[in-house]
């Protein structure tokens, strides 16, 4: 019975992992596409944020863009490993 | 492939990305100018010129001077210089009745200079519609060389006009198309040398190599796609580089189609080794070769000179060429660790046979 409950709160604790990598992509992507939209939207002003101070935010996203996709590749990866760990710690 | 035992290169990767990040972001740019008014006149007039800087010190210099230019050998120089701020500058035409040239309107470059700044130019700033006038004499224009135009001291980024600051995207989008094909390169290596011997181990590497390789791609399209959307305007454009990119991508992601389809590992290794030679030659043509035959926005293309120029002066190259080893040397560091967890699945899978 303990070790039923214990097994339970892992892939609980791991189902709650998984869900939260999916929000904090979805939430950085979400983040980005508002910041764009609004540099689309508010076009007629005559200097928006990504726009100013000579487009010096762009290289800045383009760097966070980067910088996230490492981000999500080293967390699938460790995902995948914490995965495989279990599989061998099952095994023994 | 040469095992690399250590952490000497990862290090170094970091390292080198670390000198792009800071050094590519902090490094400034040269001066430039954003705006002047009015940008039409006649022969003749008197006219203020309005002019915004970028990265400008006018009131701090000593001595601000300024052009219109018409050919490489008629100048007309500003009569007076009335710095606002560091920022402004209004400057004082006297238009000629005549212009070297018999065209009915004529485009001037505006050329300013002084001891921060150094020199530079606006090009077209000044279009100058010929009004009738029988005086046909040009000793109004100035037709001495410039003499001694300052340079501006230390390490400057190239100031473009539509690209401002994005000249910087050159270190990390342009450099991850690199990184991705010299990534491919040494998976298309593994390939080769998976199906002369046979040995599992390659495919591994192969197949890992491509797949970071490809996701370097998509990070390319997706910065390409941002950058575009501030200096052209539009997050995609008809550009046949953007399109046959698109299509050596959607080659690539066919491969890991490929890849997930099949459970026989032997089948899908060879499958996939072969598939990845034939991708990466289809990726040549369409990536360097098609996109060279027509016009593109991309420099290299149309019979615009290739990097170089403006475009990547030897100030860019000094960070450029860095962040492609860094990226490459990045991108092999997160494909050890992937083959790595792949070596030990494999281990496990044949235990278990």
């Amino acid at each position: 019975m303990k070790d039923y409950k214990k097994k339970f709160s892992k892939t609980k604790n791991k189902l709650f992992m998984f869900k939260l990598s999916q929000i904090i992509s979805f939430v950085s992507l979400c983040c980005m596409m508002i910041l764009i939209n609004t540099q689309a939207a508010c076009q007629g002003s005559s200097i928006d944020f990504l726009r100013s101070t000579g487009k010096i935010y762009t290289v800045v996203i383009v760097i966070a863009v980067i910088f996230i996709g490492i981000v999500i590749y080293l967390y699938r990866l460790d995902h995948k490993l914490t995965k495989l760990e279990n599989q061998i710690k099952n095994e023994q | 492939m040469i095992k690399i035992k250590g952490l000497w290169w990862k290090a170094l990767g970091a390292i080198i990305f670390l000198y792009v990040l800071i050094g590519g972001m902090t490094v400034p740019l040269n001066s430039g100018i954003t705006y002047t008014n009015p940008s039409n006149a006649k022969t003749g007039q008197r006219i203020v010129m309005e002019v915004t800087g970028y990265n400008t010190h006018f009131k701090s210099a000593l001595q601000n001077r300024a052009w219109l230019k018409a050919d490489s050998s008629h100048f007309i120089q500003a009569t007076s210089v009335q710095q606002n701020d560091e920022m402004h500058v209004l400057l004082h035409f006297d238009l000629p009745f005549t212009m070297p040239s018999k065209e009915k309107v004529q485009p001037l470059t505006l050329i300013i200079d002084n001891e921060i700044d150094g020199a530079f130019v606006q090009p077209n700033a000044l279009f100058v519609t010929v009004s009738d006038s029988l005086q046909n004499d040009l000793s109004q224009w100035q037709t001495l060389q410039l003499g001694s135009l300052n340079k501006k001291s230390g390490l400057t980024f190239p100031y473009r006009n539509i690209l401002n600051e994005t000249i910087r995207n050159t270190f990390f989008h342009v450099a991850l198309w690199f990184a991705m094909f010299i990534l491919l390169i040494i998976g298309l290596y593994h390939a080769i040398q998976y199906l002369r011997t046979g040995i599992y181990d390659h495919d591994i590497q192969s197949a890992t190599i491509n797949k970071v390789a490809i996701m370097y791609g998509v990070f390319g399209l997706i910065t390409g796609s941002i950058w575009a959307k501030f200096t052209w305007n539009t997050f995609w454009t008809t550009d046949v580089k953007l399109n046959m990119t698109a299509v050596a991508m959607l080659i690539y992601l066919a491969y890991l189609v490929l890849r997930g389809a099949s459970t026989d590992t032997d089948r899908r290794a060879k499958l996939s080794a072969s598939y990845s030679i034939f991708a990466f030659l289809a990726l040549i043509p369409l990536v360097f070769v098609i996109p060279r035959l027509t016009d593109s926005l991309h420099p290299g293309n149309g019979g615009n000179p290739a990097l170089g120029g403006e475009d990547l002066d030897n100030t860019l190259r000094l960070f450029f060429y860095p962040s492609i080893i860094a990226l490459v040397l990045l991108g092999m560091w997160m494909s050890q660790l992937k083959i790595r967890y792949e070596r030990l699945q494999e281990k496990i899978f044949q235990n278990q046979k």
